[in-house]
């Protein structure tokens, strides 16, 4: 076990230093290497690839098409519930009641359709947006009244969280349309192999645009960066702050539906929930959004997820001890993190002088 | 002097009655501002403000750190509320809900932060929340702002040598060029500037100004410009009002005053302020 444990530990410091040699020796690499630190998910993609490279040579199976199949739900979701939350980085503030409404979504969905009698997708509907609703007012306490996100968020987590105990009485409930045999229903939202990542790929690309190429994007920029100065512009800082809560919320409880239909059941247990939470901001922060705000992006989440995803992926077919996984999966967002910094000092450093 | 320090309020007397503050006015007004009164808190920013500006004119508003220049300002840009008093332009009632709706009413303004956004290019500063858009399609249409941009950057002659860097990697003085060439390429026909030249060099400050004349020359817009440099405010500006004490002791046109009076008044005010705090 000591050999398994040192393993990936020993590799993780020559990781970033990987291709910053091979960059040395060819000149070719250099200017690949040049283009790809220009992007502000340059430092992640790389960081993605070397594991990637790592595993596949260190496992026999890791670029199997079982394999993938294995790795999907280890980073579709967060990759849908993170490129939310960049939304509300970007802006400065921090959303942690996507872990409530995880939860919350499917088991609201669950007495939607049993107790109330609504059909599958109405019933999803409602359900989601009751989460929007949810982010409304997380919007509206940090915007309008001004209560720390932080704060706020934490309080709707809880909240939440409680709520669907207190909804579910504590009992597992089986998720409506995610029994077999999967009707379309549960195909199309994440029962299907490749719903989630349909769905993933879907919703960063939408966001990327919307953060880079249209008014809401520049104006998420523009608070996070300059508040004051972006309301002096006529930014209606308040509006786009609910309308980003919004979007964060229906992102955590689509990402809820499709858990639970994929797993068939729903567990009232908020443990799992606050890991995934942790996971997604994880992976938006180790992609390039900056918690401090005025930057972000949702690809960079993306790939910040499949980092996220790739290493537990990896570490299991290592064969290393599920007790282990969560301490080397600390141990690699540290690395990641600080791989980032440096990266990000060589960028600035690069785009200043030229 | 000595009469007015004695004058000044001690703790726990009334305060002698405010003399009624005439409404200065003109027949060709584009903005009238009267009465306007600002508290912050203990504060008081605005007491009895009156202030017009007549069409095409340049209006230069004086006074020391603190009077309250910036607050009328933002009064008038719609981005704070009045306590009281009233305002018109072009002689309907003006009472702007926001900043959008103050410049929906002809309205723009440079603020004395700038309101620029570090992260996001110079092109996409200069059209925040005028953006140019792809109809139908929601999306950004960068390519006519760039050209836009870099159109309206020449004209103005100040030197920005990329529109597609953020708006964090320039000077002091090419950010208030960007400001100012915002509100200057807006629709609007009342344009306020806090303060444009703070951060200027010689020559930016000249270029600045320089393009103040010539909109002046095209009559179309009426200029409020907040400026502590006397030489400049001779240089540009038609007439003079000074904020003191939370209103105006002086609105006389430049040609009628003199750097000397509008120093001594400002000394006379610090001299009498010295003295009422000496008791
Ligand atoms: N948002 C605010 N909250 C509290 N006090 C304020 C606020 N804005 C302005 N003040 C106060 O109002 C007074 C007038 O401020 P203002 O910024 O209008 O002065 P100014 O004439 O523009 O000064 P300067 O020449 O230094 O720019 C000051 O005493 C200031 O401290
Ligand atoms: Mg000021």
């Amino acid at each position: 076990m000591a050999s398994v444990a040192q393993e990936p530990a020993s590799r993780e410091p020559g990781g970033p230093e990987g291709p910053a040699q091979e960059r040395r020796a060819l000149p070719g690499w250099r200017a690949v290497g040049a283009r790809l630190l220009a992007l502000r998910e340059g430092s992640i993609i790389v960081i993605a690839i070397v594991t990637a490279i790592y595993f596949s040579v260190n496992t026999s199976n890791f670029f199997t098409g079982e394999n993938l199949e294995t790795l999907l739900p280890y980073f579709a979701p967060f990759a849908i519930l993170a490129a939310g939350e960049v939304f509300v980085m970007i802006l400065g503030e921090i959303d942690l009641s996507i872990a409530g409404l995880y939860l919350f979504a499917p088991i609201l969905f669950y007495k939607l359709n049993t107790s109330v009698g609504l059909s599958l997708v109405p019933a999803v509907i409602v359900a989601l947006l009751a989460c929007m609703a949810v982010g409304a007012i997380n919007g509206v306490f940090v915007s309008v009244v001004g209560v720390n996100s932080f704060v706020v968020t934490l309080g709707m987590l809880f909240t939440f969280e409680g709520l669907s105990l207190i909804i579910s009485k504590g009992t597992p409930v089986a998720t409506p349309g995610g029994q077999p045999p999967l009707g379309t229903f549960g195909k199309v939202f994440g029962g299907g192999t490749y719903s989630e990542l349909i769905w993933a790929v879907a919703i960063v690309v939408i966001l990327q645009i919307v953060l880079m190429f249209s008014r809401w994007g520049v104006y998420t920029v523009a608070i996070g960066s300059n508040k004051l100065g972006a309301s002096e512009a006529g930014v209606r800082v308040n509006l786009v702050m609910i309308r980003n809560y919004m979007l964060c919320s229906l992102t955590a409880g689509l990402v809820g539906v499709f858990e639970a239909v994929r797993s068939a059941t729903v567990q009232p247990n908020p443990a799992g929930p606050n890991e995934i939470l942790f996971l997604a901001v994880a992976a938006a922060v180790i992609g390039g959004t900056l918690l401090t705000g005025g930057s972000g992006t949702v690809v960079g989440a993306l790939i910040g997820a499949l980092f996220l995803g790739i290493l537990k992926d990896g570490l299991i077919l290592q064969g290393v001890q599920a007790t282990y996984l969560l301490f080397y999966t600390g141990l690699a967002v540290i690395v990641a993190m600080t791989a980032n910094v440096f990266v990000g000092r060589v960028r600035r450093g690069q785009t200043g002088g030229g | 002097m000595a009469a007015e320090g004695a004058q000044a309020p001690q703790p726990g007397q009334a305060p002698p009655p405010e003399p009624v503050v005439p409404v200065a006015s003109a027949p060709d007004d584009v903005l009238r501002v009267e009465h306007i009164a600002k508290r912050f808190g203990p504060v008081t920013a605005l007491r009895d403000v009156n202030l017009h500006l007549r069409k095409g004119e340049v209006l230069g508003l004086l006074g020391d750190n603190g009077a309250g220049k910036s607050t009328l300002i933002k009064i008038i840009s719609g981005f704070q509320k009045q306590d009281a008093g009233r305002m018109f332009v072009r002689g309907q009632p003006y009472e702007p809900k926001s900043v959008d709706d103050a410049r929906a009413k002809g309205v723009d303004t440079v603020y004395q932060d700038l309101a620029l956004i570090d992260e996001l290019s110079v092109y996409h500063n200069l059209f925040l929340r005028r953006e140019r858009v792809l109809r139908p399609l929601p999306l950004l249409n960068n390519r006519e702002m760039k050209r836009e941009a870099r159109r309206a950057l020449d004209e103005i002659g100040i030197n920005i040598p990329r529109i597609d860097v953020s708006v964090a990697r320039l000077s002091g003085g090419q950010r208030q060029a960007i400001a100012v060439a915002r509100t200057v390429n807006s629709d609007a026909d009342i344009i306020l500037l806090d303060e444009p030249l703070a951060a200027m060099g010689a020559k930016e400050g000249a270029q600045i100004l320089d393009l103040v004349a010539r909109l002046k020359a095209e009559g179309r817009v009426s200029i409020i410009m907040i400026l502590h440099n006397y030489v400049q405010v001779f240089q540009a500006c038609d007439r003079v009002s000074m904020i003191q004490d939370g209103t105006i002791v002086l609105d006389k046109p430049t040609a009628e005053t003199s750097v000397e009076e509008l120093t001594k008044i400002v000394v006379d005010e610090y001299r009498r302020a010295r003295l009422a705090a000496q008791g």
